[in-house]
Order: C-alpha cells, then structure tokens, then sequence
C-alpha cells in the first residue's frame, strides 16, 4: 500500500487565504518593494544600454544557474513537506524541511564565492551602472533568503515540537508562501541580469 | 495523479527549463526573438511555481489574480522595454 493511501490528504479548502494574512501583507510588501527596483532596472537599462548589453558576459551564468536550481529545489523541498504535513507524517515532514534548509544554504555559499571572484576582478559597485543595480538588487534578495532561512529553522523547531498537525498548520503554510514568493522573485532576477542583453 | 508525482514533474521540468534557458541566454546572438523566449520561460517557471508550489489555484480569488498580475506583468514589460527602449529613456531623461 502506497504512502498516499496510508495517510489520506488533508487538501486546502477552494477560495482560502494560504498560510494567514499576515504572511500576504509581507508578500505584498516584499512583491512591492521588487516592483520598484525592477522599474529602476528598466529605467537604468534604458538610459545605458550598452552598459546592460555587456553586463551579464561578466557575471557567472554558472552561479546564477546554481541559485536558481538550489532556490527551486528547496522550495521543492518545502512543498513536499507541506504535503507531508497534511498526511499527518510529521518526521518526513522534518526531513523534508532539513532537506530544504540544506539545499537553500547553498545560495548565500555560491553568493560569497561570486562576489568573491566578482571583487577580484574589480567587478564591483564602480564598476558601471550594470553593476550598482546588480548588486542592490542580489544583496536585497539576498537578505530575503536569508530571512526564510531563519523562518524555515523556526517552523523546523515548530515541526519537531508537534505544533502543527495534518488539520492546523497555517504557520509552515505560510512559511512555504514566503519562501515560493522569494523563488519567484529570482526567477525574474535571474534573466535580468545573467542572460539578458 | 497524487499530489507527490505533480510536485515532482513540476520540479524537474522548472530545472530542466532554468538549465536549458541559460543555454540559450549565454549563446545566443541578442535580438527581440531570444528576448521574447527567455521572457517566455519565466513567465512558464512563475507560473508552475505559481500553481504546484503556492497552490493559488486553491486561493482566494483576489490574492490569485493580484500574484498572476505580477507573475505575467513582468515577463511583459521585459519584452516591452526591449522593443521601447529609446521611448522609455526619452520619457525618463528628467530622472537621470
């Protein structure tokens, strides 16, 4: 007998609020806040299109690659414990957050690295127009990463502690809802900077 | 088809997609049409995040359209200022 039939699936209720509302205000401020840097690139890159034509030959398609698959993986991660969650098994629920925390730490890793290797080639903040708004834009979703690093250890603890059940876990739901959105965020990112031109 | 096969289909065809787009974004010649596909792929990636990890076709309807108005909207405006470059840096020259 499969897991599937083993555990029945507790499956979210049509026209709801994933997660709480309080996590879509979040969402909302952190989609905003995207919005407006992402019009300041396409003002930049209007004015200095030379600038943005060369810009991503510079970078390391390699690492951007990196962030994505780790990024996506982990939320992968995270939606498989979610559902994990709702089939009442809450230590595949824990490994599969593990598993998520894991895989998202490599983002910040690969980031030291290339901003390491970017320094030694004076790719930094005067390096041009391209450069200023790469790295407001990286080190801002960066410290975003880093923000659903530290909810994904708290809803870790929270999950380990028995706090959310297959009926009522809204908190780890919410917390998939921010770290989806951030992976959403480097999808737009990513093209933007590594590959367009 | 159970929830688990869904998310993983989903998974590996988002990284089979940032794989292959990054091949052609770093090989390519530049032109509209490269444009339009890389555009193309994200707004395929936002949208199966979108659906298979937020579950927002479950959703209510507000929180639904206003996360697919950002998803699509910004595909849109990277192809659009690609066509209106000298358009938006001429309406925005008092910015700079």
């Amino acid at each position: 007998m499969n897991s599937a039939a083993t555990f029945p699936l507790h499956a979210p209720v049509l026209g709801r609020i994933p997660g709480n509302k309080a996590i879509w205000v979040g969402i909302y401020c952190e989609v905003t806040e995207f919005a407006l840097m992402f019009l300041v690139y396409f003002i930049a890159r209007a004015h200095h299109p030379v600038s943005f034509s060369g810009g991503h030959a510079q970078l390391s398609l390699l690492a951007g690659t990196a962030y994505t698959v780790a990024l996506l993986s982990s939320g992968y991660c995270v939606a498989r414990g979610l559902v994990a969650m709702r089939r009442a098994r809450r230590q595949a629920c824990l490994r599969w957050l593990a598993a998520a925390f894991v895989i998202g730490a490599i983002y910040p890793v690969v980031k030291f690295f290339e901003v390491r290797w970017n320094l030694a080639n004076g790719l930094d903040g005067d390096a041009g127009v391209f450069f200023v708004t790469y790295y407001y834009l990286t080190f801002n979703h960066l410290v975003h990463v880093f923000w659903g690093l530290l909810g994904l250890l708290w809803v870790m603890v929270r999950t380990g502690a028995g706090s959310y059940t297959a009926e009522e876990h809204d908190g780890l739901e919410a917390f998939a809802c921010y770290w989806h959105t951030t992976d959403i965020i480097w999808l737009m990112i990513f093209p933007l900077f590594y590959m367009l031109r | 088809m159970i929830e688990t096969r869904k998310l993983d289909l989903a998974w590996i065809t988002l990284v089979l997609l940032s794989i292959g787009s990054a091949g052609v974004g770093g090989t390519a010649d530049p032109d509209l049409g490269v444009t339009a596909i890389i555009a193309l792929v994200m707004g395929v990636k936002v949208r199966i995040v979108c659906t298979y990890f937020m579950e927002l076709d479950t959703a209510s309807r507000r929180i639904r359209r206003s996360m697919y108005a950002f998803c699509y909207g910004m595909p849109t405006v990277v192809v659009l200022t690609s066509v209106f470059g000298d358009v938006i840096a001429r309406l925005t020259a008092v910015l700079m």
